[in-house]
Protein backbone atom coordinates (compact mmCIF):
# COMPACT_ATOMS: atom_id res chain seq x y z
CA UNK A 1 0.00 0.00 0.00
CA UNK A 2 1.50 2.98 -1.02
CA UNK A 3 0.46 6.38 0.76
CA UNK A 4 0.38 9.77 -1.25
CA UNK A 5 0.14 13.18 -0.16
CA UNK A 6 -3.05 14.68 -0.89
CA UNK A 7 -5.40 17.94 0.23
CA UNK A 8 -9.32 17.17 0.91
CA UNK A 9 -11.30 20.84 0.22
CA UNK A 10 -15.13 20.86 0.85
CA UNK A 11 -17.72 21.70 3.27
CA UNK A 12 -17.99 21.15 7.25
CA UNK A 13 -21.16 19.46 6.60
CA UNK A 14 -20.36 15.58 6.96
CA UNK A 15 -16.51 15.93 6.68
CA UNK A 16 -16.52 13.48 9.82
CA UNK A 17 -17.69 10.86 7.02
CA UNK A 18 -14.47 11.80 4.82
CA UNK A 19 -12.32 11.34 7.91
CA UNK A 20 -13.73 8.26 8.93
CA UNK A 21 -13.21 6.94 5.41
CA UNK A 22 -9.56 7.99 5.25
CA UNK A 23 -9.02 6.17 8.86
CA UNK A 24 -10.36 2.99 7.58
CA UNK A 25 -9.06 3.01 4.50
CA UNK A 26 -5.46 2.97 6.66
CA UNK A 27 -4.34 6.49 5.40
CA UNK A 28 -3.96 9.38 8.04
CA UNK A 29 -5.11 12.89 8.73
CA UNK A 30 -1.98 15.33 8.66
CA UNK A 31 -3.41 18.23 9.72
CA UNK A 32 -7.38 19.78 9.74
CA UNK A 33 -8.01 23.08 9.27
CA UNK A 34 -11.57 23.97 9.83
CA UNK A 35 -11.99 27.79 8.52
CA UNK A 36 -15.71 29.16 8.95
CA UNK A 37 -17.79 26.77 6.72
CA UNK A 38 -14.80 25.28 5.27
CA UNK A 39 -12.55 22.14 5.85
CA UNK A 40 -8.61 21.55 4.52
CA UNK A 41 -7.84 17.94 5.44
CA UNK A 42 -4.27 17.26 4.81
CA UNK A 43 -3.71 13.62 4.31
CA UNK A 44 -1.92 10.68 3.56
CA UNK A 45 -4.22 7.95 1.56
CA UNK A 46 -3.59 5.05 -0.25
CA UNK A 47 -2.95 5.44 -4.12
CA UNK A 48 -5.66 3.17 -4.97
CA UNK A 49 -8.37 4.65 -2.81
CA UNK A 50 -8.30 8.35 -4.49
CA UNK A 51 -11.42 7.34 -6.90
CA UNK A 52 -13.09 5.94 -4.09
CA UNK A 53 -12.72 9.26 -1.73
CA UNK A 54 -13.41 11.62 -4.72
CA UNK A 55 -16.44 9.21 -5.78
CA UNK A 56 -18.00 9.82 -2.03
CA UNK A 57 -16.56 13.28 -1.46
CA UNK A 58 -18.42 14.42 -4.71
CA UNK A 59 -21.77 14.44 -3.26
CA UNK A 60 -20.39 16.67 -0.35
CA UNK A 61 -18.56 18.76 -3.02
CA UNK A 62 -15.42 18.06 -2.09
CA UNK A 63 -12.03 17.83 -3.68
CA UNK A 64 -8.66 15.98 -3.36
CA UNK A 65 -6.12 17.37 -5.05
CA UNK A 66 -2.41 16.37 -5.25
CA UNK A 67 -0.32 18.13 -2.23
CA UNK A 68 3.28 17.09 -2.83
CA UNK A 69 4.39 18.50 0.44
CA UNK A 70 1.98 17.20 3.06
CA UNK A 71 4.06 15.43 5.93
CA UNK A 72 7.10 17.71 5.94
CA UNK A 73 8.31 20.59 8.08
CA UNK A 74 10.21 23.29 5.68
CA UNK A 75 12.28 26.50 7.25
CA UNK A 76 11.69 29.54 4.92
CA UNK A 77 14.85 31.00 6.05
CA UNK A 78 15.06 35.22 6.04
CA UNK A 79 18.06 37.45 6.17
CA UNK A 80 16.06 39.07 8.67
CA UNK A 81 12.50 40.56 10.15
CA UNK A 82 12.80 43.88 8.52
CA UNK A 83 9.96 45.18 6.62
CA UNK A 84 13.08 44.77 3.39
CA UNK A 85 11.76 41.01 3.82
CA UNK A 86 8.34 40.54 5.50
CA UNK A 87 6.00 40.24 4.50
CA UNK A 88 6.83 40.28 0.71
CA UNK A 89 9.01 37.94 -0.26
CA UNK A 90 9.80 35.49 3.16
CA UNK A 91 5.69 34.90 3.65
CA UNK A 92 4.49 34.93 0.38
CA UNK A 93 6.87 32.19 -0.01
CA UNK A 94 5.66 30.14 3.53
CA UNK A 95 2.13 30.83 2.92
CA UNK A 96 2.49 29.08 -0.57
CA UNK A 97 3.89 26.16 0.19
CA UNK A 98 1.43 25.38 3.36
CA UNK A 99 -1.22 25.53 0.44
CA UNK A 100 0.82 22.49 -1.03
CA UNK A 101 0.47 20.57 2.36
CA UNK A 102 3.86 21.39 4.07
CA UNK A 103 4.23 22.82 7.54
CA UNK A 104 6.54 25.64 7.18
CA UNK A 105 8.48 27.90 9.93
CA UNK A 106 9.80 31.13 8.97
CA UNK A 107 13.50 31.66 10.37
CA UNK A 108 14.42 35.33 10.51
CA UNK A 109 18.10 35.46 11.11
CA UNK A 110 19.16 38.10 13.10
CA UNK A 111 22.11 38.91 11.32
CA UNK A 112 21.69 37.41 8.17
CA UNK A 113 21.40 40.48 5.98
CA UNK A 114 23.72 42.43 4.11
CA UNK A 115 27.22 40.96 2.06
CA UNK A 116 30.19 41.06 3.96
CA UNK A 117 28.12 41.32 7.52
CA UNK A 118 25.97 38.74 6.97
CA UNK A 119 25.90 35.77 9.60
CA UNK A 120 24.38 33.06 11.17
CA UNK A 121 24.35 31.52 14.86
CA UNK A 122 24.60 28.41 16.36
CA UNK A 123 20.91 28.24 17.60
CA UNK A 124 19.67 29.82 14.31
CA UNK A 125 21.60 26.20 12.51
CA UNK A 126 20.31 24.29 14.83
CA UNK A 127 16.90 25.16 14.47
CA UNK A 128 17.05 24.73 10.53
CA UNK A 129 18.85 21.77 10.87
CA UNK A 130 15.27 20.41 12.71
CA UNK A 131 13.64 20.54 9.57
CA UNK A 132 13.52 18.39 6.61
CA UNK A 133 14.80 21.36 4.23
CA UNK A 134 15.52 24.86 4.14
CA UNK A 135 14.13 27.39 1.36
CA UNK A 136 17.12 30.43 1.48
CA UNK A 137 15.01 33.26 0.61
CA UNK A 138 17.84 35.89 -0.99
CA UNK A 139 17.87 38.77 -2.79
CA UNK A 140 18.49 41.05 -5.78
CA UNK A 141 22.56 40.21 -6.62
CA UNK A 142 24.14 37.42 -7.44
CA UNK A 143 27.56 39.26 -6.10
CA UNK A 144 25.54 39.41 -2.78
CA UNK A 145 24.19 36.03 -2.66
CA UNK A 146 27.38 34.20 -3.97
CA UNK A 147 29.41 35.91 -1.12
CA UNK A 148 27.08 35.35 2.01
CA UNK A 149 25.57 31.72 1.24
CA UNK A 150 28.51 30.00 2.34
CA UNK A 151 28.53 32.06 5.47
CA UNK A 152 24.45 31.40 5.88
CA UNK A 153 24.72 27.67 5.16
CA UNK A 154 27.95 27.19 7.34
CA UNK A 155 26.74 23.89 9.42
CA UNK A 156 23.57 23.43 8.12
CA UNK A 157 23.32 19.70 7.25
CA UNK A 158 19.44 19.74 5.70
CA UNK A 159 18.86 20.47 1.75
CA UNK A 160 18.93 23.83 0.67
CA UNK A 161 16.71 25.24 -1.74
CA UNK A 162 18.34 28.79 -2.90
CA UNK A 163 15.76 31.71 -4.35
CA UNK A 164 16.76 34.87 -5.42
CA UNK A 165 16.20 37.13 -8.50
CA UNK A 166 19.26 35.97 -10.85
CA UNK A 167 18.50 33.42 -12.93
CA UNK A 168 18.94 29.52 -12.02
CA UNK A 169 21.99 29.54 -13.76
CA UNK A 170 23.50 32.97 -12.30
CA UNK A 171 22.81 31.25 -8.81
CA UNK A 172 24.03 28.05 -9.80
CA UNK A 173 27.26 29.56 -10.67
CA UNK A 174 27.80 31.43 -7.65
CA UNK A 175 26.75 28.78 -5.33
CA UNK A 176 29.86 26.90 -4.23
CA UNK A 177 29.21 24.23 -3.05
CA UNK A 178 26.10 23.67 -5.16
CA UNK A 179 23.01 23.47 -3.42
CA UNK A 180 20.16 21.28 -3.68
CA UNK A 181 17.68 23.15 -5.58
CA UNK A 182 17.38 26.87 -6.93
CA UNK A 183 14.49 29.10 -8.34
CA UNK A 184 15.75 32.35 -9.99
CA UNK A 185 13.30 35.08 -10.50
CA UNK A 186 12.26 35.01 -7.08
CA UNK A 187 13.94 38.40 -5.78
CA UNK A 188 13.17 41.00 -3.37
CA UNK A 189 9.75 41.58 -4.06
CA UNK A 190 7.43 44.48 -2.15
CA UNK A 191 3.75 44.08 -3.22
CA UNK A 192 1.81 41.05 -2.26
CA UNK A 193 2.35 38.33 -5.24
CA UNK A 194 -0.45 38.00 -7.64
CA UNK A 195 0.87 38.36 -10.74
CA UNK A 196 0.52 35.21 -13.09
CA UNK A 197 4.27 35.28 -13.50
CA UNK A 198 5.10 35.93 -10.26
CA UNK A 199 2.66 32.87 -8.81
CA UNK A 200 4.21 30.59 -11.92
CA UNK A 201 7.21 31.15 -9.95
CA UNK A 202 5.92 30.05 -6.72
CA UNK A 203 4.59 27.09 -8.43
CA UNK A 204 8.26 26.60 -10.14
CA UNK A 205 9.42 26.64 -6.23
CA UNK A 206 7.14 24.23 -4.87
CA UNK A 207 8.05 21.55 -7.83
CA UNK A 208 11.89 22.47 -6.75
CA UNK A 209 11.23 21.92 -3.44
CA UNK A 210 9.27 18.24 -3.75
CA UNK A 211 11.69 17.39 -6.51
CA UNK A 212 14.26 17.83 -3.84
CA UNK A 213 12.54 15.75 -0.95
CA UNK A 214 11.90 12.81 -3.21
CA UNK A 215 15.36 12.21 -3.82
CA UNK A 216 15.11 12.49 0.25
CA UNK A 217 12.63 10.09 0.30
CA UNK A 218 14.30 7.89 -1.76
CA UNK A 219 17.13 7.84 0.03
CA UNK A 220 15.15 6.54 3.09
CA UNK A 221 13.62 4.20 0.58
CA UNK A 222 16.33 2.40 0.49
CA UNK A 223 17.12 1.82 4.29
CA UNK A 224 13.39 2.28 5.48
CA UNK A 225 12.50 4.19 9.04
CA UNK A 226 11.58 2.05 11.96
CA UNK A 227 7.98 3.41 12.25
CA UNK A 228 6.19 5.64 9.52
CA UNK A 229 6.39 9.23 10.81
CA UNK A 230 2.06 9.61 10.18
CA UNK A 231 1.82 6.49 12.56
CA UNK A 232 4.16 7.35 15.48
CA UNK A 233 2.08 11.07 14.91
CA UNK A 234 -1.21 8.43 15.63
CA UNK A 235 0.44 6.52 18.55
CA UNK A 236 1.66 9.37 20.62
CA UNK A 237 -2.22 11.16 19.84
CA UNK A 238 -4.12 8.34 21.32
CA UNK A 239 -1.57 8.48 24.36
CA UNK A 240 -0.90 11.40 25.16
CA UNK A 241 -4.89 12.85 25.29
CA UNK A 242 -3.36 16.36 26.50
CA UNK A 243 -2.20 17.09 23.07
CA UNK A 244 -6.06 16.97 22.10
CA UNK A 245 -6.34 20.00 24.34
CA UNK A 246 -3.29 21.93 22.45
CA UNK A 247 -3.86 25.22 21.07
CA UNK A 248 -1.03 24.42 18.55
CA UNK A 249 -2.42 24.08 14.82
CA UNK A 250 -0.11 20.51 14.46
CA UNK A 251 0.54 19.62 18.44
CA UNK A 252 2.67 16.94 16.48
CA UNK A 253 4.67 17.80 13.28
CA UNK A 254 5.09 15.42 11.05
CA UNK A 255 8.20 15.63 9.35
CA UNK A 256 10.14 12.75 6.47
CA UNK A 257 11.68 11.06 8.78
CA UNK A 258 10.74 12.29 12.25
CA UNK A 259 8.16 14.50 14.38
CA UNK A 260 8.13 17.34 16.60
CA UNK A 261 6.01 17.27 19.14
CA UNK A 262 4.79 20.48 20.94
CA UNK A 263 5.13 19.33 25.04
CA UNK A 264 7.51 20.18 27.22
CA UNK A 265 10.39 17.82 26.98
CA UNK A 266 11.06 17.40 30.45
CA UNK A 267 7.79 16.75 31.44
CA UNK A 268 6.61 14.83 28.42
CA UNK A 269 9.91 12.64 26.92
CA UNK A 270 9.74 9.58 29.16
CA UNK A 271 6.00 9.17 28.32
CA UNK A 272 6.55 8.93 25.09
CA UNK A 273 9.29 6.99 25.01
CA UNK A 274 7.22 4.74 27.57
CA UNK A 275 4.38 4.27 24.56
CA UNK A 276 4.26 0.41 23.38
CA UNK A 277 3.74 0.08 19.74
CA UNK A 278 1.16 -2.69 18.78
CA UNK A 279 4.08 -5.21 18.26
CA UNK A 280 5.90 -5.29 21.26
CA UNK A 281 8.68 -2.36 20.70
CA UNK A 282 8.51 1.16 22.47
CA UNK A 283 9.18 4.26 20.92
CA UNK A 284 12.26 4.43 22.85
CA UNK A 285 13.63 1.80 21.24
CA UNK A 286 12.70 3.03 17.80
CA UNK A 287 13.73 6.60 18.02
CA UNK A 288 15.88 9.32 19.43
CA UNK A 289 13.95 11.98 22.06
CA UNK A 290 15.80 14.96 21.88
CA UNK A 291 15.20 18.43 23.31
CA UNK A 292 14.04 20.82 20.80
CA UNK A 293 16.27 24.05 20.17
CA UNK A 294 12.67 25.55 19.43
CA UNK A 295 10.96 26.34 22.68
CA UNK A 296 11.14 23.81 24.73
CA UNK A 297 9.51 20.92 22.36
CA UNK A 298 10.39 17.20 21.39
CA UNK A 299 12.08 16.25 18.39
CA UNK A 300 11.47 12.76 17.46
CA UNK A 301 14.12 11.45 14.79
CA UNK A 302 12.87 8.01 13.86
CA UNK A 303 15.66 5.72 13.53
CA UNK A 304 15.88 3.15 10.51
CA UNK A 305 15.57 -0.38 10.12
CA UNK A 306 19.56 -1.45 9.78
CA UNK A 307 19.59 0.30 12.98
CA UNK A 308 17.18 -1.37 15.41
CA UNK A 309 15.91 -4.44 13.50
CA UNK A 310 12.71 -3.69 13.69
CA UNK A 311 9.76 -2.58 11.74
CA UNK A 312 6.66 -1.57 13.32
CA UNK B 1 28.37 51.40 -14.30
CA UNK B 2 26.34 50.38 -17.20
CA UNK B 3 22.62 51.32 -16.83
CA UNK B 4 19.47 49.29 -16.89
CA UNK B 5 16.93 51.37 -18.47
CA UNK B 6 14.52 48.28 -19.93
CA UNK B 7 12.64 47.35 -17.50
CA UNK B 8 11.36 43.34 -17.64
CA UNK B 9 8.03 44.73 -15.63
CA UNK B 10 4.87 45.21 -17.67
CA UNK B 11 4.72 48.79 -18.53
CA UNK B 12 0.96 49.49 -17.22
CA UNK B 13 0.18 52.49 -15.21
CA UNK B 14 1.26 50.14 -11.77
CA UNK B 15 4.71 49.56 -12.96
CA UNK B 16 4.92 53.65 -14.99
CA UNK B 17 6.97 55.20 -12.25
CA UNK B 18 3.73 57.24 -11.39
CA UNK B 19 4.26 60.61 -11.80
CA UNK B 20 8.01 61.20 -11.78
CA UNK B 21 9.75 62.86 -13.93
CA UNK B 22 12.90 60.93 -13.71
CA UNK B 23 13.33 57.64 -12.45
CA UNK B 24 16.33 55.87 -13.67
CA UNK B 25 18.23 52.77 -11.56
CA UNK B 26 21.77 52.66 -12.56
CA UNK B 27 23.30 48.76 -11.51
CA UNK B 28 26.07 46.91 -12.57
CA UNK B 29 23.52 43.71 -12.34
CA UNK B 30 20.51 44.07 -14.72
CA UNK B 31 18.54 41.93 -13.46
CA UNK B 32 18.74 43.53 -9.92
CA UNK B 33 18.33 46.53 -11.30
CA UNK B 34 14.96 45.93 -12.80
CA UNK B 35 14.40 44.56 -9.42
CA UNK B 36 15.17 48.08 -8.03
CA UNK B 37 13.35 49.80 -10.16
CA UNK B 38 10.02 47.67 -9.08
CA UNK B 39 10.87 48.24 -5.37
CA UNK B 40 11.17 52.09 -6.05
CA UNK B 41 7.89 52.28 -7.76
CA UNK B 42 6.18 49.87 -5.00
CA UNK B 43 7.58 51.95 -1.78
CA UNK B 44 6.99 55.29 -2.94
CA UNK B 45 3.36 54.19 -3.94
CA UNK B 46 2.79 52.58 -0.64
CA UNK B 47 4.17 55.85 1.03
CA UNK B 48 2.22 58.38 -1.46
CA UNK B 49 5.14 59.73 -2.41
CA UNK B 50 4.88 59.96 -6.00
CA UNK B 51 3.55 63.63 -5.04
CA UNK B 52 6.13 64.77 -2.77
CA UNK B 53 9.33 63.80 -5.45
CA UNK B 54 9.86 64.95 -8.33
CA UNK B 55 13.15 63.24 -9.70
CA UNK B 56 15.29 60.28 -8.11
CA UNK B 57 18.62 58.63 -9.65
CA UNK B 58 19.54 55.19 -7.97
CA UNK B 59 22.61 53.93 -8.38
CA UNK B 60 23.81 50.38 -6.94
CA UNK B 61 26.87 48.88 -6.56
CA UNK B 62 26.84 45.54 -5.35
CA UNK B 63 30.71 45.07 -5.86
CA UNK B 64 31.81 47.98 -3.80
CA UNK B 65 29.01 47.61 -1.79
CA UNK B 66 27.50 51.40 -1.81
CA UNK B 67 23.68 52.52 -2.59
CA UNK B 68 23.20 56.08 -3.58
CA UNK B 69 19.94 57.93 -4.23
CA UNK B 70 19.78 61.44 -5.17
CA UNK B 71 16.92 62.81 -6.04
CA UNK B 72 15.01 66.25 -6.22
CA UNK B 73 11.58 67.04 -4.61
CA UNK B 74 8.34 68.81 -5.99
CA UNK B 75 7.64 72.26 -4.64
CA UNK B 76 8.12 71.97 -0.84
CA UNK B 77 5.61 73.30 1.50
CA UNK B 78 5.57 76.33 3.54
CA UNK B 79 5.60 76.17 7.27
CA UNK B 80 1.76 76.15 8.81
CA UNK B 81 1.73 79.86 10.46
CA UNK B 82 -1.71 80.56 12.58
CA UNK B 83 -3.11 82.81 9.83
CA UNK B 84 -3.14 79.51 7.96
CA UNK B 85 -6.26 78.16 9.69
CA UNK B 86 -7.45 80.64 11.97
CA UNK B 87 -8.60 84.49 12.51
CA UNK B 88 -7.84 86.73 15.41
CA UNK B 89 -9.74 89.25 17.03
CA UNK B 90 -7.62 91.20 19.38
CA UNK B 91 -9.33 92.92 22.45
CA UNK B 92 -8.52 95.13 25.26
CA UNK B 93 -9.17 92.37 27.83
CA UNK B 94 -8.35 89.30 25.67
CA UNK B 95 -8.03 88.12 22.21
CA UNK B 96 -9.81 85.09 20.65
CA UNK B 97 -8.68 82.63 18.14
CA UNK B 98 -11.16 81.27 15.99
CA UNK B 99 -10.24 78.21 14.22
CA UNK B 100 -11.24 76.93 11.02
CA UNK B 101 -9.35 73.84 10.16
CA UNK B 102 -8.59 71.80 13.36
CA UNK B 103 -5.79 69.38 11.89
CA UNK B 104 -3.03 71.80 14.01
CA UNK B 105 -5.14 72.81 16.78
CA UNK B 106 -3.41 70.41 19.37
CA UNK B 107 -0.08 71.85 18.24
CA UNK B 108 -1.10 75.15 18.46
CA UNK B 109 -2.35 74.81 21.89
CA UNK B 110 0.95 73.59 23.01
CA UNK B 111 2.81 76.33 21.78
CA UNK B 112 0.52 78.85 23.55
CA UNK B 113 0.62 76.91 26.48
CA UNK B 114 4.10 77.17 26.73
CA UNK B 115 4.26 80.90 25.78
CA UNK B 116 1.62 82.54 27.87
CA UNK B 117 0.99 79.39 30.38
CA UNK B 118 -1.81 77.35 30.46
CA UNK B 119 -3.65 79.88 32.86
CA UNK B 120 -3.65 82.30 30.27
CA UNK B 121 -5.23 80.40 27.82
CA UNK B 122 -9.09 78.84 27.99
CA UNK B 123 -10.60 76.89 24.96
CA UNK B 124 -14.56 77.51 25.37
CA UNK B 125 -15.98 75.31 22.46
CA UNK B 126 -13.86 72.68 19.81
CA UNK B 127 -13.44 75.82 17.37
CA UNK B 128 -12.42 78.93 19.84
CA UNK B 129 -8.92 79.54 21.63
CA UNK B 130 -9.34 82.68 24.48
CA UNK B 131 -6.15 84.16 25.36
CA UNK B 132 -6.55 86.57 28.21
CA UNK B 133 -3.55 88.69 27.38
CA UNK B 134 -2.71 92.59 27.10
CA UNK B 135 -2.94 93.50 23.08
CA UNK B 136 1.25 94.23 22.40
CA UNK B 137 1.86 90.50 23.78
CA UNK B 138 -0.48 89.38 21.18
CA UNK B 139 1.48 91.36 18.57
CA UNK B 140 2.64 89.27 15.55
CA UNK B 141 0.61 86.24 16.79
CA UNK B 142 -0.61 85.49 13.11
CA UNK B 143 2.23 85.02 12.05
CA UNK B 144 3.28 82.23 14.68
CA UNK B 145 4.77 79.12 12.86
CA UNK B 146 2.67 76.04 13.87
CA UNK B 147 3.99 73.34 11.76
CA UNK B 148 6.92 72.06 9.84
CA UNK B 149 5.50 69.92 6.83
CA UNK B 150 8.56 69.83 5.22
CA UNK B 151 9.81 68.32 8.42
CA UNK B 152 7.80 65.37 8.25
CA UNK B 153 7.92 65.09 4.47
CA UNK B 154 11.95 65.12 5.14
CA UNK B 155 11.40 62.12 7.48
CA UNK B 156 9.31 60.22 5.17
CA UNK B 157 11.51 60.39 2.09
CA UNK B 158 14.87 59.13 4.28
CA UNK B 159 12.58 56.44 5.46
CA UNK B 160 11.30 55.50 2.03
CA UNK B 161 15.17 55.40 0.74
CA UNK B 162 16.26 53.46 4.09
CA UNK B 163 13.60 50.40 3.27
CA UNK B 164 14.47 50.71 -0.41
CA UNK B 165 18.20 50.83 0.31
CA UNK B 166 19.47 47.22 0.89
CA UNK B 167 18.86 46.35 4.74
CA UNK B 168 22.25 45.28 5.55
CA UNK B 169 23.87 48.94 4.22
CA UNK B 170 24.12 50.44 7.82
CA UNK B 171 26.84 53.02 7.32
CA UNK B 172 24.90 55.94 5.70
CA UNK B 173 24.79 59.50 5.12
CA UNK B 174 21.68 61.59 4.25
CA UNK B 175 20.73 64.85 3.37
CA UNK B 176 17.26 66.83 2.88
CA UNK B 177 17.96 70.56 1.98
CA UNK B 178 14.29 71.73 2.67
CA UNK B 179 14.56 70.08 6.23
CA UNK B 180 12.99 72.80 7.98
CA UNK B 181 14.68 71.58 11.12
CA UNK B 182 17.86 73.34 9.25
CA UNK B 183 15.76 76.11 8.26
CA UNK B 184 17.57 79.40 7.23
CA UNK B 185 14.38 81.14 7.26
CA UNK B 186 13.53 81.30 3.85
CA UNK B 187 9.96 80.16 2.47
CA UNK B 188 9.85 76.70 1.75
CA UNK B 189 7.88 77.16 -0.97
CA UNK B 190 10.05 79.65 -2.91
CA UNK B 191 13.36 77.35 -3.32
CA UNK B 192 15.25 77.02 -5.69
CA UNK B 193 16.05 73.04 -7.33
CA UNK B 194 19.06 72.78 -5.58
CA UNK B 195 17.52 73.65 -2.31
CA UNK B 196 14.88 70.56 -3.33
CA UNK B 197 17.60 68.28 -3.40
CA UNK B 198 17.57 65.22 -0.82
CA UNK B 199 20.57 62.02 -1.17
CA UNK B 200 21.20 59.02 0.79
CA UNK B 201 24.04 56.82 0.33
CA UNK B 202 24.42 53.72 2.33
CA UNK B 203 27.03 51.20 2.30
CA UNK B 204 28.28 47.90 4.71
CA UNK B 205 31.95 50.12 5.06
CA UNK B 206 32.90 53.26 5.81
CA UNK B 207 31.96 55.60 3.37
CA UNK B 208 34.88 58.84 2.75
CA UNK B 209 33.33 62.06 2.87
CA UNK B 210 34.95 63.06 -0.52
CA UNK B 211 33.56 60.06 -2.58
CA UNK B 212 30.00 60.43 -1.26
CA UNK B 213 30.31 64.06 -2.68
CA UNK B 214 31.79 63.17 -5.64
CA UNK B 215 29.48 59.95 -6.77
CA UNK B 216 26.11 62.30 -5.35
CA UNK B 217 27.21 65.52 -7.64
CA UNK B 218 27.79 63.04 -10.51
CA UNK B 219 24.00 61.59 -10.52
CA UNK B 220 23.19 65.18 -9.37
CA UNK B 221 24.51 66.34 -12.65
CA UNK B 222 22.88 63.48 -14.64
CA UNK B 223 19.54 64.84 -13.25
CA UNK B 224 20.59 68.50 -14.53
CA UNK B 225 20.72 69.60 -10.85
CA UNK B 226 23.85 71.65 -9.55
CA UNK B 227 24.61 71.06 -5.88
Amino acid sequence: MTLVPVTYTGGIYRHDEIIDLIEDLGGYIIQKHVIAQEVVLQCLVPDEDIPLIQKIAKPLTGAVKPAPLVGTEIAVVSPSLEYHHLPHTSCDVAEYLRRSGAKTNMVGLSRGFGKRIANLSIEERDIINEHDLAIYVLGNFAECIGHKLPVLRRGVTVPVVVTGAPDREALMEVTEPPAEGYVGGIGRIMHRWRRPEELEKLDELVGEVAHVLDRRREEIADDPLSVSPARLMEMIMDHLPSLHGSTHPTPVTVQIAGLRVKLPYDESADAIRGIECDEGASVGEICDLIPSRMRNYIWIRIKPYSETGIMV
Amino acid sequence: MSQTRDSQFPSDQRFSGGSLEYLEIECTEKVGGDYYRQIVIDVLQDLDLFRVIAKLHICIDPAVPVFVAAGVSKKAPQPVRLRDFASLNVREEDTIISIGDETHLAALLKILWDRFGAGHVDQPDRFTVVLTIAPPDAEGLEDLVIAHPGESISRDIIYALQVIAPEGFKVRRQYVAFDDRADTGRESGNRTLNERCFYYVASEDTLPEDVVSKVVAARFALMGVEM
